[in-house]
């Protein structure tokens, strides 16, 4: 019943096909490798499962039902987020960029707990008062992630999570990810380097 | 020769003295165009915000139409607004011709499409994924426009900026529509205007001499704002 | 540019010799600050070309405030000034700036107003209780409020009626007599106007006549040449041979002969004491 699988996705740009007829299921607690040379589509068949691109045609069928794309949208947009290649951080410091996906209203007190709770998953509590537009490429990363998982989503997309990583920060992202995958997410890893993630990986898409 | 020195001198010791006629048009000129500035941001941004991230028909067409208004007189957009704002104009029920009231709308109909056209440009300079981000960790539309909106803060701050020396430091419509009275309606251009026609130069010398320095301090914020900007992006 | 004029001249002189008189100015271009009165009604544009074909001289006029006029006599910018403003026209050649002033015509003074005339206007006959009327009831007056002929012609007049006007409904608008008129038709209010623009717009306005004829309204302008004493290169030949025409009775004939709608703006006033006998005109140099 907790099943999120898209259906014969297709999508085009001008005449070149990028993939046709493709049906992807997302499953709890597996991570999705996807491959392929640049320009392959990768970027853009992620951001079409985060409802950002619009697809030619296909469906997705979620909880026992089955939406359009454009009915999916409102829908479930939001429990399937994507991260940019290199992630989008606000003006302001580490704690107000957590603090920005947090619903509003939200008690002081909770809002303290869990955006410390989440700092201290992504190593980043040190962190929690500099500015985030100064952190390096693996401190963005964890800071994007921890952020997107404010929003309890039922997916992470990651577009190249580890480009622009020294290897000490490319380990911790792996260790994340397979905790992750322990909370019961379902994971989607698009890269060009694959050999990096076969530990986490379960299933394999090359376009 | 003789006459620019001293006029200059006499206009030092004008301002410098608080000469209370003197201050009076300077604040006169200051509400004005700070009320006009505060009115026209609101609806400016929103449509510049539309004009660089909507798909709707016909934008491009709006966005040359705001580009051909950026070209259009002062003394036109006056003039234009006096015909409506006349007793005998389709708005002349509403009495507005000669007050501040018709001075700041026609000061409004001046910034508005300078300041559509900068914060058009400084809003396409955003970064499209700010946009996304907001709107995936569950911002409103308007909290993401919010949040588009101060991530480009100081491209919008310079198109504030240079629509305020724009319309402080304009003639044409202001004494038009305002009709330079006396305690009312005379602002620092107008009075320019005026007192040169007098050849009273002192006067008219100490009121530029305002301008030119509201001029400088606006020209370093602007330069402070797209510094700022540059190193942002 | 100097050689260019002067073949210009000459050549004009060679094929149009009926128009250059015998006498060809050394310096042909005469400089004139004058009221926007004399410029925008059209009478110099009316009796200058009969000055310029007679004389061979090319009169280049700047039409702005008396105040101004005065202003760039003093500055020597100019070589003459024709203004309505007697007293300063005679503090003008009492600090030396021009030499001798000469009366050359008269315009009056006229009161508009609303039509309702809430001051009820018409019904007085001297500016004096006309103002005290509009004073007492606050009706709306604009005043033009540029140290104009006109705006020191309207203090005088506030002066001799006893009234220091101040209050919502006195504005000083700052602007000329055209868009002091329109500005008093849109405000419904009442002011001091000079019969020749009141004539070029009354036709565009919502105002009426209410008061004219009173003697204090009439509005005398002087002609006075810059001095040579102190600014001693401008045109003061050219400068003389306009006066002297002005002052003409030819001169005066062309004034008198200038209408709009059939009216005469400007009476002829040249003191006959002050016109020289007509036996050089126009000598030069």
């Amino acid at each position: 019943m907790n099943e999120l699988i898209f259906h014969q996705l297709s999508k085009h740009y001008g005449k070149r096909c990028l993939f046709t007829e493709l049906t992807l299921p997302l499953i709890a607690g597996q991570c999705l490798l996807l491959t392929g040379k640049n320009g392959a589509g990768k970027s853009t068949l992620m951001r079409i499962l985060a409802g950002l691109d619009k697809p030619d045609q296909g469906e997705i069928q979620a909880d026992g039902k089955r939406y359009s794309w454009r009915a999916y949208r409102p829908q479930l947009q939001r429990q399937i987020l994507y991260l940019h290649q290199q992630p989008y951080l606000f003006e302001g410091s580490v704690w107000d960029n957590l603090a920005y996906a947090l619903t509003r209203g939200l008690p002081r007190s909770e809002q303290h707990q869990q955006i410390e709770a989440i700092a201290d998953w992504a190593g980043l509590t040190a962190l929690l008062m500099n500015p985030a537009k100064r952190l390096s490429g693996g401190e963005a990363q964890r800071l994007a992630m921890a952020r997107a998982l404010l929003r309890k989503p039922r997916a992470l997309l990651l577009d190249e999570p580890t480009a622009n990583m020294d290897q000490a920060a490319r380990l911790l992202t792996l260790e994340m990810l397979e905790d992750l995958k322990r909370q019961g997410l379902r994971l989607m890893v698009a890269s060009h380097d694959p050999d990096w993630f076969q530990a986490v990986t379960n299933q394999h898409l090359a376009l | 020769m003789e006459t620019i020195s001293s006029a200059t001198w006499q206009a030092l010791q004008l301002l410098l003295s608080g000469d209370t006629a003197l201050w009076e048009i300077i604040l006169i000129s200051f509400r004005v165009s700070i009320l006009a500035i505060l009115l026209a941001t609101p609806p400016a941004l929103l449509m510049a915000f539309m004009l660089a991230f909507g798909q709707f028909p016909g934008r491009r067409l709006l966005i040359a139409i705001v580009n051909t208004a950026l070209a259009i007189p002062a003394v036109v957009i006056g003039l234009t607004l006096y015909l409506l704002l006349s007793r005998s104009g389709p708005l002349g029920e509403w009495r507005l011709l000669f007050t501040q009231t018709a001075m700041v709308l026609g000061q409004i109909a001046l910034a508005f499409p300078l300041l559509v056209a900068m914060a058009h440009t400084a809003l396409q300079a955003a970064d499209r994924r700010a946009w996304e981000t907001a709107r995936m960790l569950g911002a409103s539309r308007l909290r993401a426009v919010w949040t588009l909106m101060y991530e480009v803060r100081f491209g919008l701050m310079s198109a504030l900026l240079a629509s305020f020396g724009r319309i402080i430091a304009e003639v044409g419509a202001s004494m038009m529509l305002g009709g330079n009275i006396l305690h009312y309606t005379r602002n620092i251009p107008t009075a320019i205007a005026l007192e040169t026609s007098k050849g009273e130069f002192a006067q008219g010398i100490a009121l530029g001499l305002v301008l030119l320095l509201l001029a400088f301090a606006l020209n370093l914020l602007l330069h402070y704002f797209q510094g700022k900007g540059q190193i942002a992006a | 540019m100097r050689k260019l004029t002067s073949a210009l001249w000459l050549s004009t002189c060679l094929v149009l010799p009926v128009f250059a008189d015998e006498q060809k100015p050394a310096n042909p271009i005469i400089k004139m600050a004058t009221t926007t009165s004399t410029q925008d009604s059209g009478l110099l544009t009316q009796i200058l070309p009969n000055f310029q074909k007679k004389t061979g001289y090319e009169v280049q006029v700047t039409a702005v405030g008396t105040g101004k006029a005065l202003k760039l006599g003093e500055n020597g910018d100019v070589d003459v000034v024709l203004v309505h403003a007697r007293a300063d026209e005679d503090k003008f050649v009492a600090a030396g700036f021009g030499d001798q002033r000469y009366s050359v015509m008269y315009n009056d003074f006229i009161f508009v107003g609303p039509e309702e005339d809430p001051a009820k206007v018409k019904a007085t006959k001297t500016t004096t209780d006309a103002l005290k009327q509009i004073a007492a009831t606050q009706s709306p007056f604009v005043s033009r409020g540029d140290d104009s002929g006109t705006h020191k012609m309207e203090k005088k007049l506030w002066d001799q009626a006893g009234v220091k006007p101040a209050g919502e409904w006195y504005r000083e608008a700052g602007q000329g007599m055209g868009e002091v008129l329109q500005m008093s038709g849109e405000l419904k209010a009442y002011t001091l106007t000079d019969r020749g623009t009141w004539l070029a717009t009354m036709d565009k306005s919502p105002l009426k006549i209410v008061l004219e004829g009173d003697k204090t309204l009439l509005n005398p302008y002087g002609i006075i040449a810059v001095s040579q004493k102190r600014y001693p290169d401008t045109n003061h030949a050219g400068a003389q041979a306009l006066i002297d025409w002005m002052i003409s009775a030819e001169g005066q004939q062309a004034i008198s002969d200038f209408k709009i709608n059939g009216q005469s703006l400007f009476t002829p006033s040249a003191d006959p004491a002050e016109v020289k006998p007509a036996t050089e005109p126009a000598k030069t140099n």
